[in-house]
C-alpha cells in the first residue's frame, strides 16, 4: 500500500486511513531520536494537570530551565488570585548536583511558605533531582511538619517515559495520595459531584459550572481548574465524578471509583449536541425527576440563547476541511463540534495517544479520515502540504508551521483566549473558527506579485 | 558622589526567573547557522519548551531535534539515542552542521558526547558516502546546572568557532558576536556595517531564521530550512577577519579564541544601545578595518541627537526608570536612559557576572545618579523593590507585565520574551536608528501616562 506521506520506515505504521485496511495506527512508542518531536516530558505533563490549582505554589526542584520555560504558560483562569502563576525554582547548581539538593529544597519550601502562606506547595521532581536521587518525599514530609502547610511531592522526573500522559497520572497520584480525602465537607447534599479533567483554560469551566449548578447539583471541587486545594481535599465525598478531559483524567476517576466507590461518567462540553448529551447524562445518573425537568429547561434556554447566532459562521464554514493534531482528548471530543459547524474532519491525530485513545478516535471519525500518531514537525508539514486542510487545530509549536504554509490555524491549547465550552462557548468557538478560516489573508498568501 | 548599591539575593528560591538554563542559549546560537540543526541530548521537554518559547516570541516555527532520553538511558547511558539521533537527523535533513547540545541529564550521566558524535560520523560516512563529508558535527557542552542561558550561548559560539575556524587568506571582513538579540537588531547591525562599506561575519545570525518571509513558494514547498543564517564556510573564514567585535560582554569566549588561535584581534564591549555605545561600536569597527565613518552615518547620528535635543529635556529629565533583563541589554539601556536625562534608579539582571556591577558603577558616575543594582536576582525582587521605591517607568520583557499592571507603572517591552505585543522582535534598539525608535517609544509612553490628554493645542 502507498504510504500516506514519505517518512522513515518505522514511522509509516503510525499513520492510517480509517476504512482502508488497518484503521488503528501503531502508537505509544518512544519517538525516533533525532526527529523534531512535538512531544514533551513527563514533568510537563504533571505540571499542566496541577498548575490550575490557584491557591498553591508550584515549586520545581531542578535547574532553572525546567521552571523558566514553563511558568505561567497555561491559560487556566482563576477567579481568586494568581499565586499559581508564579514560577518557582530551587535553581539547582553544580554544588547541589555533587552534594545533593535536599537541603536547598527544604530551605526553599520554608521561604516560600513564609512569603506566600499558600494553600499548598507542590514540589515537582525533574530529571536532575531524579538522577542525583534526592528524596523529595522525605523533604516534603519534614517541611510540612515544620510549616503546617501542605507540601506535596510530585514524582515527575522528566525522562521517565516517552508519554506525557504518564505525567498526568503522576499529577493525579499526588492528589490521590496527599490531598483527596484529607478534609470533610461542612455539608453534603444528595447531588454532590466533582468536575474532573477540566482545567478552566480561557475560562471553559465558567461556561459549564452555572449549567450544572442550575440543575441543583453541588460541585465539591474541580480537578483542577480554578480550584483551591482544600476543595480537592473534600472530593472523596462526591456521589459522582464527571470527566471532561478523558485523556489526562480517566486515571484519577478510575482510582477514585476504586478507592471511594465514586462512579464516573464521561462528559464533553464542546459542541451543542455534546453539551446537551452531557447534561442529560448527569441528570439521568441522579434519576431525580425535578432535576431532569430543570435540565430540559436549561437545555431549551441554552439552545435558544445561541439559536441562529452561528448561522453566518456556518454558511462560510460549510464543507471546509479541518485537521486536528492535539495532545489527546480533543482528537475525539472536538469532532462532533466541527461537524455541527458543517465542517469535515479530514485528519485527527495525537502526540501522546494510547491504544484506547485511537479506538475512541476511530469510533468518532468517518471513513477516509487520516489518523496520525506522534507526527513530528516534518511529517506534520508534509501532511499539511499534501492535504491542505482549510484549518489546523493544534498548539503553539505547530501554529507557525501551519501558518508558514499558508494554512489557517486556530489555537485550541493553552494559549486560547476564548472559552469554547457549553452553549455560549459554542458561539465563541464558531466565531473563532470562522475568523481563522474566512480571513482574506489566506487567499493572499497564495498570490504572488505576478508580472 | 554618585555610587551604586548592590542588593544581594537573600533567599534560595527563585521566583519568576529572569534567566533560563544553558541549552536555551545553544539552541538560539545554532538556529543562526544556515542549514544548521540543533539536536538536544536530553529529555523531550528540554527542546519542546524552548521551541514553545521561541514560537511565542518570534512567531516563527522553530526546528530543534531531540534524542528523547528516557529512563533506560539514565541507567545505561544515552549512547544509542545520540548515535541514532545524529544519523536520523543527517539522513533526513542533510544539514551542513549539527550542533549537539548537552543538558543536565546527559552531563550528569556522563555521556561521552565527543566519542558518540565521532561514532555517528563514521556511521553516516558509511551510509551516506559523499554527502556525509560536508556535515559538521559540533558537540556543545551546556550543563543546565552551571550558570545560565548566556553561558550556553557563549559556550556554543566558542565551540562552533573552535571547531570550524581555519586560517587562510585575509578576507577584509569583521566578525560580530551579537549576543541574544532580536532579528531587528542583527539587521540594524548589518545596516551599520554596510554604511561603513564593510562585510561582516555574524556569529551567529538569527535575523532570517527567526523572521522569515511567507511567499507563495514557501506555501507550496516549505523547505526544511529557512533562508539566511551564517554559512558554515563563513564561520570557517572567521579566522581570517580583521577583527572580532563581541557586543556582548557575557559572550566573549569565541572572540578570545579567535584572537588566541588565529591572531584575530578581539574587542568585547557593551551593545550599541544609545548614542555613546553606538559611537564606540563604530570606533571599534574603524579601529579594526581602517574604514571611515561616512557622512550618511553621521547624519543618522545627528537625527538621534536632534530628537534627544527636542524631547529629552522637556519630557524625560529626572524620570525614574527600573530596568530588568539580560545583562548586556540592561547595561546598554541603562546608559541610554542616562543619556536622555532619566535616572536608571534600579537595574536588575538574573544572570551573575563580575562585569555587571562594574559597568553599573561607570554608568552611575557618568549620569551622576545613585543606582540600585541587582545581580543574579529575579522578578520577585523587582516587584518588592518597586513597591518600596516607586518609579515612573519599567523597561524589560513581557514577564513584568503583571507588576506593571498591579503598580500602575508603564512597561516598555524589550528583550526576550515579548509575547503580549507584536512586532518587537522586528524593531531594532541598537544603532542610532534603534535609539530613535526606543526613545520615541519611551517618550510616547511617558506622554500618554503622565501628561494631560485634554491639554490645549500646543505641543505638550
Amino acid at each position: 500500500m502507498e504510504p500516506i506521506i514519505e517518512t522513515f520506515e518505522s514511522r509509516k505504521k503510525h499513520m492510517c486511513i480509517k476504512g482502508e485496511g488497518i484503521s488503528l495506527p501503531v502508537c505509544d512508542k518512544a519517538s525516533l531520536p533525532g526527529t523534531v518531536t512535538q512531544r514533551t516530558c513527563v514533568y510537563g505533563g504533571a505540571r499542566i494537570v496541577l498548575m490550575p490549582i490557584t491557591d498553591s505554589i508550584h515549586l520545581v526542584h531542578g535547574p532553572i530551565g525546567c521552571a523558566a520555560c514553563t511558568w505561567d504558560i497555561r491559560g487556566s483562569k482563576s477567579s481568586r488570585g494568581d499565586l499559581y502563576k508564579k514560577g518557582c525554582s530551587t535553581d539547582l547548581k553544580e554544588k547541589d548536583i555533587v552534594f545533593g539538593g535536599e537541603k536547598k529544597l527544604f530551605e526553599t519550601v520554608i521561604e516560600l511558605n513564609k512569603i506566600y502562606h499558600p494553600g499548598a506547595i507542590f514540589v515537582y521532581a525533574t530529571c536532575v533531582s531524579g538522577i542525583i536521587g534526592d528524596d523529595i518525599k522525605a523533604v516534603c514530609k519534614k517541611s510540612e511538619e515544620i510549616t503546617g502547610c501542605r507540601v506535596i511531592p510530585v514524582q515527575s522526573e522528566g525522562y521517565q517515559d516517552h508519554n506525557k500522559t504518564k505525567g498526568h497520572w503522576i499529577g493525579g497520584d499526588a492528589l490521590l495520595d496527599y490531598v483527596i480525602g484529607t478534609r470533610e465537607p461542612e455539608k453534603t447534599t444528595p447531588f454532590d459531584i466533582n468536575i474532573v479533567g477540566e482545567f478552566n483554560v480561557a475560562g471553559d469551566l465558567w461556561g459549564i459550572k452555572p449549567l450544572i449548578e442550575e440543575m441543583g447539583i453541588n460541585i465539591i471541587s474541580t480537578l483542577t481548574g480554578d480550584s483551591h486545594v482544600d476543595e480537592i481535599a473534600q472530593a472523596h465525598r462526591a456521589k459522582l465524578n464527571i470527566v471532561q478531559c478523558q485523556k489526562s483524567s480517566n486515571y484519577v476517576a478510575k482510582k477514585m471509583e476504586k478507592k471511594y466507590g465514586i462512579p464516573f461518567i464521561k462528559v464533553n462540553f464542546f459542541g451543542l449536541e455534546q453539551t446537551v448529551n452531557s447534561l442529560r447524562d448527569i441528570a439521568n445518573f441522579f434519576k431525580d425527576p425535578d432535576m431532569m425537568e430543570k435540565t430540559e429547561k436549561i437545555i431549551r434556554s441554552g439552545l435558544k440563547e445561541v439559536e441562529h447566532k452561528t448561522d453566518e459562521y456556518k454558511k462560510r464554514l460549510d464543507g471546509k476541511t479541518v485537521a486536528l493534531y492535539v495532545g489527546g482528548n480533543k482528537a475525539w471530543s472536538l469532532v462532533r463540534a466541527f461537524e455541527e459547524l458543517g465542517m469535515d474532519v479530514m485528519m485527527s491525530g495525537t502526540k501522546n495517544g494510547i491504544k484506547e485513545d485511537y479506538e475512541r478516535i476511530k469510533e468518532t471519525v468517518k471513513d477516509g479520515t487520516i489518523i496520525v500518531d506522534d507526527a513530528n514537525s516534518t511529517e506534520l508539514a508534509r501532511l499539511l502540504k499534501k492535504y491542505r486542510p482549510n484549518l489546523l487545530i493544534s498548539g503553539a509549536k505547530e501554529k507557525y508551521i501551519s501558518l508558514k504554509l499558508g494554512i489557517p490555524f486556530c489555537d485550541f491549547n493553552h494559549d486560547r483566549i476564548s472559552a469554547f465550552a457549553g452553549f455560549k462557548g459554542f458561539e465563541s468557538f464558531a466565531k473563532e473558527v470562522d475568523a481563522s478560516v474566512s480571513s482574506p489573508v489566506f487567499e493572499l498568501t497564495r498570490k504572488g506579485l505576478g508580472n | 558622589m554618585s555610587c551604586i548599591n548592590v542588593i544581594e539575593k537573600e533567599r534560595n528560591v527563585v521566583i519568576n526567573p529572569l534567566k533560563t538554563c544553558q541549552p536555551f542559549g545553544a539552541m538560539f546560537a545554532v538556529t543562526g547557522i544556515n542549514k544548521g540543526f540543533p539536536i538536544v541530548h536530553g529529555s523531550q521537554g528540554c527542546s519542546s519548551f524552548v521551541r514553545y518559547g521561541f514560537a511565542r516570541h518570534f512567531r516563527e516555527p522553530s526546528e530543534i531535534a531531540v534524542t528523547s532520553l528516557h529512563e533506560d538511558a539514565a541507567v545505561f547511558g544515552g549512547r544509542k539515542n545520540l548515535v541514532a539521533g545524529i544519523e536520523n537527523l543527517a539522513v533526513r535533513f542533510k544539514p551542513d552542521l549539527i550542533g549537539v547540545i548537552t543538558t543536565c541529564s546527559s552531563e550528569i550521566i556522563g555521556d561521552d558526547v565527543y566519542g558518540f558524535a565521532e561514532t555517528a560520523r563514521e556511521n553516516i560516512r558509511k551510509t551516506m558516502g559523499e554527502d556525509a563529508q560536508k556535515i559538521e558535527v559540533v558537540p556543545i557542552s551546556t550543563p543546565s546546572f552551571v550558570e545560565s542561558h548566556y553561558k550556553g550561548y557563549d559556550n556554543s559560539i566558542n565551540a562552533i568557532v573552535n571547531h570550524l575556524a581555519r586560517k587562510d587568506e585575509p578576507n577584509e571582513k569583521v566578525n560580530i558576536i551579537p549576543g541574544i538579540v532580536n532579528p531587528g537588531d542583527v539587521r540594524e547591525l548589518k545596516h551599520l556595517l554596510s554604511m561603513m562599506n564593510l562585510e561582516g561575519i555574524f556569529l551567529t545570525d538569527i535575523s532570517d531564521p527567526f523572521d522569515a518571509p511567507l511567499r507563495p513558494s514557501t506555501v507550496t514547498t516549505k523547505p526544511f530550512y529557512p533562508k539566511g543564517g551564517v554559512s558554515v564556510d563563513e564561520i570557517r573564514d572567521s579566522a581570517n577577519s580583521l577583527g572580532t567585535v563581541s557586543i556582548c560582554k557575557y559572550a566573549g569566549s569565541g572572540a578570545l579564541s579567535l584572537e588566541k588561535e588565529h591572531n584575530v584581534p578581539a574587542e568585547i564591549d557593551s551593545p550599541p544601545i544609545g548614542l555613546q555605545n553606538t559611537d564606540q561600536f563604530l570606533r571599534n569597527l574603524k579601529k579594526f578595518t581602517g574604514h571611515d565613518i561616512p557622512d550618511d552615518l553621521l547624519n543618522e547620528r545627528g537625527m538621534l541627537v536632534d530628537s534627544m535635543a527636542d524631547n529629552a529635556a522637556r519630557y524625560l529629565f529626572g524620570r525614574k526608570v527600573v530596568i530588568y533583563g539580560d545583562p548586556d541589554l540592561t547595561t546598554g539601556i541603562a546608559r541610554f536612559v542616562g543619556e536622555l536625562g532619566m535616572e536608571p534608579a534600579m537595574v536588575c539582571t538574573g544572570v551573575k557576572g563580575p562585569e555587571f556591577a562594574k559597568d553599573m558603577d561607570k554608568i552611575a558616575k557618568e549620569t551622576g545618579c545613585n543606582m540600585d543594582v541587582m545581580v543574579g536576582q529575579d522578578l520577585r525582587a523587582v516587584e518588592v523593590y518597586l513597591k518600596e521605591n516607586p518609579a515612573d517607568l519599567m523597561i524589560g520583557n513581557s514577564d513584568g507585565r503583571l507588576i506593571s499592571l498591579d503598580l500602575g507603572i508603564p512597561l516598555i517591552r524589550v528583550g526576550f520574551p515579548v509575547y503580549d505585543r507584536v512586532g518587537y522582535q522586528r524593531q531594532p534598539i541598537v544603532g542610532y536608528r534603534g535609539g530613535l525608535y526606543l526613545m520615541d517609544l519611551i517618550t510616547n509612553t511617558i506622554l500618554e501616562k503622565y501628561y494631560e490628554p485634554t491639554h490645549w493645542k500646543l505641543q505638550q
